[in-house]
């Protein structure tokens, strides 16, 4: 027989044997199945209030990473204490997922508003990522319950006073507490005369 | 990058003109590998030429093993190609017709064109009685519908149905066309030993 085929038979077999050990990674292994992503997609469970991040971050909770998924130019101009930086297009490279599924780490994904983090949030838990949550209402909410809290209406109930001091101080927190009002200490008043809460109560936006 | 039309590299309209490109380098292999003689087609049946088995399992394991490095190499994604969808008895059914139309008319619907093309009157024949056939075929398709479309497993491949990795297909394959490859090579030559020289 020819040389020649010997040689594209060993050549033939060499190529064959190859191709176990060319393996492709299959990138959609860890994704969930379209059906657990609808499932998870409808529960609102994955928003945190604005509150609860507040309180998280002053409390310097060592669990908490926040995660900008706005532009980079808006990430410079005002963003959270300790917030990390990734945009919503950085999420897909392996760069950007260097900061999602780390053990006993909550991810909290913020924006403006909370659109453009829930998309980060699906993208994410589609890549099969978990203990993932959406700050609800993004920093349009932020400055307007933590920054800038109105004072409820005197008739209103005493959770939303110990919610309305919460923000107070998480305001002066946060600002350097130079532009506060004397409403905080009114309130305080209030304190006294009814039973304290345990619990910084939730809501806003 | 790859299948370049699905991933919009370039628009459908190619389609037609690679159809023709890939068309005529299929009918020049055809005919240099000597397709376009009934005598060396037929030979794989009678055990003295075996030139159809080398050339389609060269091609059959050339392409086998090319996509698994292709798809490696991202050249071509092959989770986007199209399968084509099987049909199990169908399909069984239609290769032993094939087979038996193969063995007695001395070419393959392919190859007959290339005889046609070389001027071969058995392959011009073979063609009219091609196309006789897929008249028959349309005409009395109502009575074997059923069992045409019968079987569909879908578009499935080898790794789908039984669950074994593509790179054993690929060696399984490759190892068995090697193996023939040098086996047919003995018989032809104890065969032809006791034959004398044909012509195509």
């Amino acid at each position: 027989m020819n040389r020649n085929y010997l040689f594209l038979t060993l050549l033939m077999l060499v190529l064959a044997i190859g191709t176990f050990f060319i393996k492709k990674d299959d990138v959609y292994k860890n994704q969930i199945k379209p059906e657990t992503l609808l499932q998870v997609i409808t529960q609102p469970s994955r928003y945190v209030t604005t509150d609860q991040v507040a309180k998280r971050i002053i409390e310097k909770d060592p669990t908490l990473e926040l995660i900008d998924v706005r532009l980079p130019g808006d990430f410079d101009k005002f963003t959270l204490p300790d917030a990390i930086n990734v945009p919503l297009k950085d999420i897909f490279t392996d760069k950007g997922q260097d900061n999602l599924g780390i053990e006993d780490l909550n991810v909290v994904f913020f924006s403006n508003d909370d659109i453009i983090a829930d998309q980060a949030w699906v993208i994410a838990t589609r890549l099969g990522y978990k203990n993932m949550y959406v700050m609800k209402g993004g920093l349009n909410c932020w400055i307007e319950t933590i920054i800038n809290p109105t004072m409820p209406p005197e008739t209103a109930s005493e959770i939303e006073f110990e919610q309305f001091r919460f923000r107070k101080a998480a305001s002066l927190y946060f600002t350097g507490g130079s532009t506060t009002q004397p409403v905080s200490v009114t309130k305080a008043k209030v304190k006294v005369r009814r039973k304290k809460k345990e619990k910084a109560a939730s809501g806003g936006c | 990058m790859g299948p370049l039309i699905p991933n919009d590299i370039i628009t459908g309209d190619w389609n037609f003109v690679i159809a023709i490109l890939i068309g005529i380098a299929f009918g020049f292999i055809l005919e240099a590998s000597g397709f376009s003689s009934s005598r060396n087609l037929a030979g794989v049946f009678y055990g003295y030429n075996f030139v159809v088995l080398r050339v389609f399992f060269t091609a059959v394991i050339v392409a086998m093993v090319g996509l698994l490095y292709f798809d490696y190499f991202g050249w071509l994604d092959l989770s986007k190609i199209f399968i084509l969808p099987t049909f199990l008895s169908p399909m069984i059914l239609g290769g032993v017709i094939m087979g038996v139309g193969f063995v007695m008319g001395g070419f393959c619907p392919g190859t007959s064109f290339t005889g046609i093309a070389i001027g071969k009157t058995d392959a011009l024949f073979f063609a009219i009685g091609l196309f006789l056939g897929i008249f028959i075929f349309g005409e009395a398709y109502p009575y074997f519908a059923n069992f045409y479309n019968s079987g569909n497993m879908g578009n499935v491949t080898l790794t789908d149905v039984t669950g074994i990795a593509a790179p054993w297909f690929a060696l399984g394959f490759t190892v068995i066309a090697l193996a023939a490859f040098w086996v047919t090579a003995e018989i032809e030559k104890k065969v032809r030993k006791n034959m004398k020289e044909y012509k195509f």
